[in-house]
């Protein structure tokens, strides 16, 4: 016997129970479809161990305009009342088209799609957002490829005018690459940080990923953006067996670019939208698949030891770590994991949510220009602090075949659906086996 | 932050003695800074003002905390 919890079959989306099964250090989702069967997917394979993975949270509801509750979690999103987290990520998918064919795409964007939705509709988005999570969040412009829009300043200015501090942009940066002007005219705008897609540092992974060969560009997307002051993330879909020897590199490479590029969040790749089926033997990389590699490929750099668990979404969904780049070229680590223990104070789930987006709104925004120094005066340090931390994150998301609706109800980003719900962005993704989806509409 | 000044207007609490301006050290979770601030030498009471407490300590302490 495991954990209870509930999920979706991957074939008719009909909603089962399920069960973690705890094997040592490894957890297997199990759950059986009446009609199609019993599925297993590997949801957390080896150290550190999901016991003691967690911080305690109590439950905090969305306060406004919840969703009908007719066919229950996760068929009612809107957001409905069973979600025990709000938001801290909100995305908007401003347009549908791409100037990239990846063969993974969790939005199945490109030549097909529809109209870009209009200014009007954008504000009507923004406003929906607004209304239902007020204007502490982080937006995410995404798509799509947003940077295809002309109007994409507008589109910022837009969300700086309504309320939205942090405006990112969620791009393959190749317009910011092809235009050194480019970069500035989104800081104008009032961009806050970009979320850049960086897969590697070799030119195979983008091939076998994005289609054709990137590197190049994704550095010069980075000197423009350094030019133009806008901090960048450096964003990685990890597939088994293309890229995840490569997380040693990446992070030493973004340690190498400078405080321009304020951290790494890697995001193992799930198996949606344009990409249903799981990989063979289930071959996932799960989050401490992902600590390892870090520890191992970075020479020990950085360790497990060093990451937390979220303090806002499930546990199982992502973890943390923040250093600080010493002028040496060392590294110093700012966090650490204990595992919880029984006499922890749970806090409100929403507390969580106040410190991701403070985290992510000191951290991914540009530092000022300036010299590296040790901390010395509060000033100093305050200084040393905003220019040279560097932060490194995972998420898993969620597909058909490891969806966990307990993970579910704990997601704080959510997707602005075009009909104005607010929607968990896995369960927005999330297509069956055949492709079929539970919420995005297809683009064509 | 404080100054020279403001320390002139303070007294130990403990000793009565004047404040005068030291550079003080501050250890919170794996941080280290120092901050010039009025305190008595004989008693090692130290005066920290609310604007500081409020301002650039807590976003030192929100840096050091962690999301």
């Amino acid at each position: 016997m495991g954990d209870a919890t509930e999920s979706l079959c991957p074939r008719c989306l009909a909603r089962i129970p399920a069960e973690r099964h705890h094997q040592g250090d490894e957890v297997v989702l199990v759950k059986r479809c009446p009609e199609h069967g019993e599925f297993r997917t590997t949801v957390w394979r080896g150290g550190p161990s999901l016991s003691g993975w967690s911080r305690p949270k109590t439950p905090v509801r969305a306060s406004v305009d919840h969703a009908g509750t007719e066919r229950g979690c996760p068929f009612d999103c809107g957001i409905c009342p069973e979600h025990r987290q709000q938001s801290c990520t909100v995305l908007l998918e401003i347009t549908g088209r791409c100037n990239l064919a990846c063969p993974v795409c969790f939005a199945d964007a490109g030549a097909q799609a529809g109209p870009d939705p209009s200014l009007p509709v954008i504000e009507e988005w923004y406003r929906t957002a607004l209304h239902k999570s007020g204007p502490h969040n982080i937006v995410q412009l995404s798509g799509g490829e947003p940077t295809l829009r002309d109007d994409l300043p507008a589109v910022i200015a837009l969300g700086r005018e309504l309320g939205f501090p942090f405006i990112q942009v969620n791009t393959n940066g190749v317009r910011l690459a092809a235009d050194r002007d480019y970069a500035g005219e989104l800081k104008r705008a009032g961009l806050f940080s970009v979320f850049l897609q960086f897969d590697g540092t070799e030119d195979r992974i983008y091939r076998a990923i994005r289609g054709r060969s990137l590197f190049l560009e994704k550095l010069l997307a980075i000197e423009h953006c350094a030019a133009a002051g806008l901090g960048v993330v450096l964003v990685s879909t990890l597939v088994p067996g293309v890229n995840t020897g490569n997380v040693g590199a990446i992070l030493n490479l973004a340690l190498e670019l400078g405080p321009v590029v304020r951290g790494v969040h890697f995001q193992p790749a799930a198996y949606f939208g344009r990409h249903p089926e799981p990989p063979p033997g289930d071959a996932r990389f799960t989050l401490p698949d992902l600590m390892r590699a870090i520890e191992e490929q970075t020479g020990g750099l950085m360790r497990m030891g060093h990451f937390r668990p979220p303090g806002c979404e499930h546990p199982l969904c992502s973890f943390h770590g923040n250093f600080l780049r010493l002028p040496g070229g060392g590294l110093r680590p700012l966090t650490e994991h204990a595992p919880a223990c029984c006499c922890g104070t749970p806090e409100p789930e929403n507390k969580g949510t106040g410190r991701a987006v403070s985290f992510v709104a000191r951290q991914w925004a540009a530092p000022a220009a300036g010299e590296t120094r040790e901390p010395a005066s509060l000033d100093a340090f305050l200084e040393d602090f905003r220019t040279n931390t560097f932060a490194v994150s995972a998420m898993a998301f969620q597909d058909v075949w490891n969806l966990d609706l307990e993970r579910v109800r704990e997601c704080c980003i959510h997707v602005v659906s075009p009909d104005g719900r607010m929607i968990p962005f896995c369960l927005y993704n999330l297509t069956s086996a055949e492709g079929a989806p539970l919420y995005r509409r297809r683009a064509c | 932050m404080s100054g020279p000044e403001e320390a002139k207007e303070w007294s130990c609490a403990a000793c009565g003695g004047a404040l005068e301006i030291v550079k003080v050290g501050f250890t919170y979770m794996k941080g280290n800074f120092e901050v010039d601030l009025p305190a008595c030498r004989g008693c090692g009471l130290v005066l920290v003002s609310e604007e500081l407490a409020t301002g650039k300590m807590a976003d030192a302490e929100r840096i050091l905390e962690d999301k």
